[in-house]
C-alpha cells in the first residue's frame, strides 16, 4: 500500500518547489495524473473490504484535498509572478519621440490667403479665380490702363510670345473684369492668385507673387464701406487694436484711389504706420468697360499683397524664402 | 521729385513743424519717399583767404597752402590736392576738430573729423574743401571758391545752407503739376488752405517776328525769346546749389537758367544758340519715316511718324519735348541765345521718348503735361535770370498760339452733382464746402443749372452755398450735424486750372473733395451686401486635395514658374512651350509646361543645404500652347469649357490647374541604426490615388486611375507609370533614371508624380456631388477568403482587382493584395499575387460554400483578363 502521508508530504514540496507554471504542471501530472501513484493507489481500491475501502477513499479525498489547494495557492502564485515578469519586460520608453513622418505644413503664403479670403467669406464675398496667362484686354483695358498710359509701362509687364496680346496678369484685377462681364451686381469677390512682373529677383523683389484682390458691386456701397471694410480685414489680420489711414494715390482702376496703412505698435516702444495695400471707388470708365451700369450701380476695389502680409506679419525680411522651398522654412510655419 | 524746404517757401507760406508738413503731405496725396539735408552737420568750416602757397617739396600734385586763420586773423598752414586756385582767393577751410559731411569717414559712410596731421613730413592743419565735400553738388574738379569780397572767418552754415532739408516725393502719374517747386507749393497751399505765389516776370519783349510756324496739333504753343550779349560762364553758388539739391548737374549758366526754371515753374525750356540757328526762322512739324537727328547726347537718332521735330531753315535742330539737337547747343563761345518754350502732346512725347528709350527731365514732364499758360512766365523768368546774372539783353520775343486750342490742352469744365460726391464717399458734404475745396485747388466753380439739386438758390451762382464762406472750412468742415445734410445736393460746374489734367470727369473732381477735404474724415461703415459668399464646392476640394499631400508628410512648395530649355516633363510630355517674350532670364524663357522641373530643382536646393530627404508639393497651373497636344487630353476627360479665352473669343495658352509631387532621400530613419526607409514611387502613387479618389464623384468606380507602366525620358523603365483616366494620360508616377538623377547631383531615389485637377475639378457639380449616403453596419460577422492570382506583368493590379469584384459581387466588403511572388512555379514575366477578400452579407452568416462560390467566380473573371486563380 502507499504510504498516503509521505505521498503528501512529497506532493506538497514538489508544489511548492515549482518555479513556474510548466513545472507546477509537471507535478500535477506526476502526484495526480493517470500513470502517478495516486492512480495506482485508486486502482487498488476495488480490492479493499468496504470498511478499508472507506478509510482509504477518506485518505485519498484528503490528499487530493490537500494537494489542490497547494497546487491552486501555487498556480496563483506562480501566475501573478509570470504576469509581473512579463508586464516587466513590455516596458516600453514612452518618452522618446515617436519615429514616423511627421505631416507636411501648408506654404506660409498659402496659410496667409487662406487666411485673408476667410475674412472676406465671412463678410459675405465669393472666391473667383482666373488664367495667369491673361489677355492684355482683361489685364490693362478694361481696368482703364491705355496702352499708353504710364501706368501701363510701369507695370513692368512680362509679355507671351506669339499672341498679340497676351501677358502675365500684372495683377489679379482682371478676374474682376472677367467677373464684372459674366455677372450682373450686386458682386461681392475676392481674386487670389499669382501675378507677375518683370523684375529682377533680390531680397524685395520678385517677378512671380501673389495677390488677394477685392471687388464689391453694389447700388449704394460708399468709400466709407471700402474704409470700414479694410479696418475689418487689418484688425482681422493683425490684432483688434489696430488702426487703419488712407492716403489719397493714384489707380487707373479707382477714383477716388487710396494707398492703406496699418499702424504698428514695435516692442520697442516705437509705432507708426505700415503699407498694406491700394484701394479705392471703381472708376466709371472700368464699370462701363465691363458693362456694369455706372448711373445705378457703385463699386469699391482693394488690392492686397500677400507677400507683404506675410513678410511683416512674421518678420521675413528676404522674399527669396518663400519660393526657395527650403524645407526648414517651410516646415517652421 | 526733389524739394528744397527753403524754395518751396519762396512760393507758399509754411508755418508748421517740419514733420507736421510731412504728415500733412504724406495724407494728401503728396507721397514723401525720403528727407535729405545735403551738408548737414558741417562744423569747424570757416571762410579763409590764400595767402600764399608753394609746390609740396616732397609730392608732384600737391600744394602746401597758407590761409588766414581762424577769426581772419593769424594764419594756418595745410596741404591740398586741389590747383584750381590762387593767392587772394576766399575758400572753405575745414580746421581740425571739424566735420565735412561729404567725405567718407573710418567707417565707410559720408562724414568725417578733420584732426591735424602730416602729409609727406608737412603739418596739415585742416583741409580746404570741395563743393562735393560740402555735398553742394557733384563738383570734385577743384576746391569751393567763394565770392572775392566774403568776410573771412565767418562758419559756413552761415553763409550757405547747408543742411536744408530736402523733401523727395513720388510723383503720381497723373499729377505733373507736382514736377515743380511751383506746383507742390501750390498742393500745398490748396492742402493747408493758405495763400500761394508767383514771381514777378518781365512781359513778352517786342516781338521780333521771327518766322515761327507750327504744322501739327501735337503742340499747344510754341514760343521764344532772343537774348543778346550772353556771357556764358559757370553759375553762381546759389544757383549751382540749388540745382545740386534737386540732383541735376551745374553746366554752364544758360543751361543751369533753364533747368532751375524748368525745376521751379515745371515748364522745359530749350537754349539754342542763336548763330547757328539758320534763318534763323523755326518750324514745328511731325517727323518723316527714317529722317535721323543728332541730339544733345552725340546719338543719331531714327525718327518716325508722330515724332515732333523742330526745324531752322533747312535741318532739324531739335527733337521736340524730348531733348535738343546737337548742332545748335549752346557753347562757350555763344553770345546769342533763342530761349524757346513749347507746350507739347503728351502721348506723344511719352511714344517718342520710350520707342527711343530717351527718357529726360524735359520728356518726363512733358508726357504727364504741363500747365499751357505757363510757357511764358518760364520764358521771362530765364531771361530775367539771364539778365541779372549775365548781363544779357532781350531783343525780342515771338509767340505763335494755335487757335482753336488743340483739344488735349483744353480743361473742360465738369458738371459735379455735389450730392453724388456726398453719396460716393459715405459723407454728407455741403455744397459750400465742396465749393471751397474745389476753388482752394484753383478751380473755378459755377452753379450750375440746379437740375439735380433740392438745394436753396441754386441757378444763382452767388447762393450756391448755404453756410460758410471762403476761408472759414472750420465750420464747413465738420459735417454730420442735421443742419448740414439739408444742404443735400446741387449741380456746380467746375472748370479746373489750367495746370490741373487729371480733374476731367465727376469722378476725378469726388476725388479732389475728399483728397482736400481728408481721407482720414472718411467713417468706417461695412456695407450691407445682398449677396451670400462662401467656398465653392470645388474651392473646398482643392483644399482638401492638399491636405491630402499635407497628411503624407510633403511640405507645400511655391517654387517660380518659370523653366528654361531642358526642363524634365512629367504628365502628358510635350515639345509645346508658352514662351515668354521679354524673359528675365535665359534659365526662364518659358512658363513652365510640368510643376516637376521647379520642384526637383528645390530638392537639389535642399540636398545641397545637407537635408538627408526631403518630400514636396506644390499646386499650380502649368502652361501649354493653344494647340498642344495637352488639348487632346483636356478635350478626352474634361466635359465642360475648359479654355479661358480673352473677350474677342482668342484662346489663351493653357493653364491646367495641376498636382505635383517630389522626395529624394530618406523618409524616416536618420541616423536610426535599424531603420532605412526612403521614399519611394508608392508613397507618391498613394497620395495621388487619395486625391483622385477625393475629388471624384462618390461611389462612382469608372472614376479609378488606371496605371500604365511606361517608358519616358529621365525616368527609369522599370519604375514609372501613367496615370490613366477613360484611356487619356491625366498623371504620371516614377522614379528618375540614375543618368538623371546623377546630372542634377542628387542621391537616388528621387521619385516625382504628376497629377491634371482639372478633369476632376471640372466634373463637380455647381452645388457640389450628392451627399455620401450611409451603408448599413452588416452584424453578422466576416469570412475572409485569400485568393492567387497569377497574371504575365502587363496586366495591372487594377484588372485583376477588378475580377475579384466581378467575382465576389454583392458580398465583397473589401479586398486587398497581401503578397507577390515571383519564381520558377508561375513562370518568367509573370508574377502570383495573393488577394484576401472580406465577405460579409446583411442577412445571414457566411459559410464555407459561399467562399467556395466565390473562389470559383473569382477564377472564371480572372480567366476573362488572362489570369489564372493558383489552386
Amino acid at each position: 500500500m502507499t504510504d498516503l502521508d509521505a505521498l503528501q508530504r512529497d506532493a506538497l514540496a514538489a508544489v511548492a518547489a515549482a518555479e513556474d507554471l510548466d513545472d507546477l504542471e509537471r507535478v500535477r501530472v506526476t502526484f495526480t495524473g493517470k500513470r502517478s501513484e495516486l492512480a495506482a493507489a485508486q486502482k487498488g481500491m476495488g480490492s479493499l473490504d468496504a470498511d478499508e475501502r472507506r478509510r482509504r477513499g477518506q485518505a485519498l479525498n484528503a490528499f487530493r484535498q490537500a494537494f489542490t489547494s497547494a497546487f491552486d495557492e501555487r498556480h496563483e502564485q506562480l501566475s501573478d509572478a509570470a504576469l509581473r515578469a512579463r508586464l516587466e519586460a513590455e516596458r516600453l520608453d514612452l518618452t522618446l519621440p515617436p519615429r514616423r513622418v511627421p505631416p507636411g505644413r501648408p506654404h506660409l503664403l498659402t496659410q496667409v490667403e487662406h487666411e485673408i479670403l476667410d475674412v472676406f467669406i465671412g463678410m459675405g464675398y465669393r472666391v473667383a479665380e482666373g488664367p495667369e496667362a491673361e489677355s492684355g484686354t482683361y489685364n490693362f483695358d478694361m481696368l482703364n490702363i491705355e496702352p499708353n498710359h504710364p501706368a501701363r509701362q510701369e507695370m513692368d509687364t512680362i509679355y507671351v510670345d506669339g499672341f498679340d496680346d497676351v501677358v502675365l496678369r500684372t495683377h489679379t484685377s482682371p478676374v474682376q473684369a472677367r467677373v464684372m462681364t459674366a455677372e450682373e451686381p450686386p458682386i461681392a469677390v475676392v481674386c487670389p492668385g499669382r501675378t507677375y512682373r518683370a523684375d529682377a529677383v533680390d531680397a524685395t523683389h520678385s517677378p512671380v507673387f501673389s495677390q488677394v484682390e477685392g471687388l464689391v458691386i453694389a447700388e449704394d456701397v460708399t468709400m466709407a464701406d471700402l474704409r470700414g471694410t479694410l479696418l475689418a480685414f487689418a484688425r482681422s489680420l493683425f490684432g483688434a487694436d489696430r488702426q487703419i489711414r488712407l492716403r489719397p494715390s493714384f489707380f487707373p482702376f479707382t477714383e477716388p484711389s487710396a494707398e492703406v496703412d496699418v499702424s504698428f505698435e514695435g516692442s520697442a516702444g516705437n509705432h507708426g504706420w505700415l503699407e498694406i495695400l491700394g484701394a479705392g471707388m471703381v472708376d466709371p470708365n472700368v464699370l462701363a468697360a465691363c458693362g456694369v451700369d455706372g448711373d445705378r450701380f457703385r463699386g469699391f476695389a482693394f488690392g492686397i499683397g500677400i507677400e507683404r502680409v506675410a513678410m511683416l506679419r512674421h518678420g521675413v525680411h528676404d522674399i527669396r524664402e518663400l519660393f526657395d522651398a527650403d524645407a526648414r522654412f517651410l516646415a517652421r510655419f | 521729385m526733389k524739394l528744397p524746404l527753403s524754395w518751396l517757401q519762396e512760393f507758399v507760406d509754411l508755418h508748421l513743424p517740419l514733420d507736421e508738413l510731412l504728415e500733412a503731405m504724406s495724407l494728401s496725396g503728396l507721397e514723401v519717399e525720403d528727407v535729405t539735408t545735403p551738408g548737414g552737420g558741417a562744423a569747424g568750416i570757416r571762410t579763409a583767404r590764400v595767402l600764399a602757397w608753394e609746390p609740396h617739396p616732397d609730392a608732384d600734385k600737391l600744394r602746401v597752402v597758407r590761409v588766414t586763420g581762424d577769426g581772419g586773423d593769424g594764419e594756418l598752414e595745410l596741404v591740398c590736392g586741389a590747383s584750381n586756385f590762387d593767392v587772394d582767393d576766399v575758400v572753405a577751410h575745414a580746421l581740425p576738430g571739424g566735420y565735412v559731411p561729404g567725405v567718407t569717414g573710418p567707417d565707410g559712410r559720408p562724414g568725417l573729423t578733420l584732426e591735424a596731421r602730416t602729409i609727406r613730413g608737412v603739418v596739415s592743419h585742416g583741409m580746404l574743401a570741395s563743393a562735393k565735400e560740402l555735398q553742394l553738388g557733384d563738383d570734385h574738379s577743384g576746391i569751393l571758391t567763394l565770392a572775392p569780397e566774403t568776410a573771412l572767418g565767418v562758419p559756413l552754415e552761415e553763409l550757405l545752407p547747408l543742411g536744408e532739408p530736402v523733401i523727395e516725393i513720388a510723383v503720381q502719374a497723373d499729377r505733373g503739376d507736382h514736377l515743380s517747386v511751383l506746383g507742390v507749393a501750390r498742393d500745398l497751399a490748396a492742402i493747408l488752405d493758405t495763400p500761394w505765389r508767383v514771381p514777378e516776370v518781365p512781359s513778352l519783349p517786342e516781338p521780333e517776328s521771327l518766322p515761327l510756324s507750327v504744322r501739327t496739333d501735337g503742340c499747344a504753343a510754341f514760343l521764344t525769346w532772343s537774348l543778346e550779349d550772353v556771357e556764358v560762364t559757370t553759375s553762381p553758388l546759389w544757383l549751382r546749389q540749388r540745382l545740386a539739391q534737386c540732383g541735376v548737374r551745374a553746366i554752364d549758366v544758360v543751361v543751369d537758367v533753364t533747368n532751375l526754371v524748368m525745376l521751379e515753374l515745371g515748364q522745359p525750356l530749350h537754349a539754342f544758340d542763336l548763330d547757328e540757328l539758320r534763318g534763323p526762322a523755326l518750324t514745328v512739324r511731325e517727323a518723316s519715316d527714317g529722317e535721323t537727328l543728332t541730339t544733345l547726347d552725340d546719338r543719331t537718332r531714327e525718327l518716325v511718324p508722330g515724332d515732333l521735330v523742330i526745324d531752322d531753315a533747312d535741318r532739324s535742330v531739335s527733337l521736340a519735348g524730348v531733348m535738343g539737337g546737337a548742332e545748335t547747343e549752346v557753347s562757350a563761345d555763344t553770345t546769342r541765345v533763342l530761349l524757346e518754350a513749347a507746350v507739347w502732346e503728351p502721348t506723344r512725347i511719352r511714344d517718342t521718348s520710350r520707342r527711343l528709350g530717351l527718357v529726360s527731365e524735359a520728356s518726363q514732364r512733358f508726357e504727364r503735361g504741363v500747365d499751357p499758360h505757363g510757357a511764358q512766365r518760364a520764358l521771362a523768368r530765364a531771361a530775367q535770370l539771364l539778365r541779372d546774372l549775365t548781363g544779357a539783353r532781350s531783343t525780342g520775343g515771338d509767340e505763335v498760339r494755335v487757335d482753336p486750342p488743340v483739344g488735349w490742352a483744353e480743361r473742360p469744365t465738369v458738371e459735379l452733382d455735389t450730392g453724388r460726391v456726398s453719396a460716393t464717399l459715405g459723407l454728407e458734404l455741403p455744397v459750400e464746402r465742396q465749393r471751397q475745396l474745389l476753388e482752394r485747388a484753383g478751380a473755378t466753380v459755377v452753379a450750375g443749372d440746379g437740375e439735380a439739386g433740392d438745394a436753396g438758390g441754386a441757378g444763382d451762382e452767388g447762393d450756391v452755398g448755404v453756410s460758410g464762406r471762403a476761408g472759414d472750412p472750420g465750420d464747413a468742415g465738420d459735417a454730420g450735424g442735421p443742419g448740414d445734410l439739408v444742404a443735400g445736393s446741387a449741380t456746380l460746374l467746375v472748370t479746373p486750372p489750367s495746370w490741373r489734367r487729371d480733374l476731367l470727369r465727376p469722378a476725378d473732381v469726388t476725388e479732389e473733395i475728399a483728397r482736400l477735404h481728408g481721407y482720414e474724415r472718411i467713417p468706417a461703415t461695412l456695407p450691407a451686401l445682398p449677396v451670400t459668399g462662401g467656398l465653392t464646392p470645388v474651392q473646398r476640394l482643392e483644399r482638401e486635395a492638399r491636405e491630402l499631400a499635407l497628411a503624407a508628410g510633403f511640405h507645400e512648395a511655391v517654387t517660380r514658374p518659370f523653366v528654361g530649355e531642358d526642363a524634365l516633363l512629367g504628365v502628358a510630355p510635350s515639345e509645346g512651350r508658352v514662351l515668354l517674350a521679354n524673359p528675365l532670364a535665359k534659365d526662364a524663357s518659358a512658363m513652365r509646361p510640368t510643376l516637376v522641373e521647379g520642384l526637383l530643382q528645390a530638392l537639389r536646393r535642399n540636398h545641397g543645404q545637407g537635408r538627408p530627404g526631403t518630400a514636396l508639393v506644390e499646386l499650380g497651373r502649368c502652361f501649354r500652347p493653344v494647340d498642344d497636344e495637352l488639348a487632346a487630353v483636356l478635350d478626352g476627360v474634361v466635359v465642360d469649357e475648359w479654355r479661358w479665352r480673352s473677350p474677342a473669343g482668342e484662346d489663351l495658352p493653357i493653364q491646367p490647374r495641376v498636382l505635383a509631387l517630389a522626395a529624394q532621400g530618406l523618409r524616416l530613419g536618420d541616423g536610426w541604426l535599424d531603420l532605412d526607409e526612403r521614399w519611394s514611387v508608392p508613397d507618391l502613387l498613394d497620395v495621388v490615388d487619395r486625391v483622385a479618389a477625393t475629388l471624384a464623384p462618390p461611389d462612382d468606380a469608372t472614376w479609378r486611375l488606371e496605371r500604365m507602366p511606361v517608358e519616358r525620358d529621365g525616368f527609369h523603365p522599370g519604375r514609372t507609370v501613367a496615370l490613366l483616366f477613360h484611356g487619356h494620360e491625366v498623371g504620371l508616377a516614377g522614379q528618375l533614371h540614375p543618368t538623371e538623377a546623377d546630372r542634377r547631383d542628387l542621391p537616388e531615389p528621387v521619385v516625382v508624380a504628376e497629377l491634371l485637377l482639372e478633369p476632376f475639378l471640372a466634373a463637380v457639380p455647381e452645388g457640389g456631388y450628392a451627399p455620401i449616403s450611409a451603408r448599413p453596419i452588416v452584424r453578422h460577422p466576416a469570412l475572409s477568403v485569400d485568393v492567387a492570382l497569377v497574371a504575365a506583368d502587363d496586366v495591372p493590379y487594377a484588372t485583376l482587382e477588378r475580377a475579384v469584384r466581378a467575382g465576389a459581387g454583392q458580398l465583397l466588403d473589401e479586398a486587398w493584395w497581401f503578397d507577390e511572388y515571383r519564381g520558377e512555379q508561375v513562370g518568367g514575366g509573370r508574377r502570383s499575387l495573393a488577394i484576401r477578400l472580406r465577405l460579409q452579407a446583411p442577412d445571414r452568416q457566411l459559410t464555407d460554400e459561399d467562399a467556395e462560390r466565390v473562389i470559383e467566380a473569382v477564377a472564371r473573371e480572372a480567366e476573362e483578363v488572362g489570369a489564372t486563380l493558383r489552386r
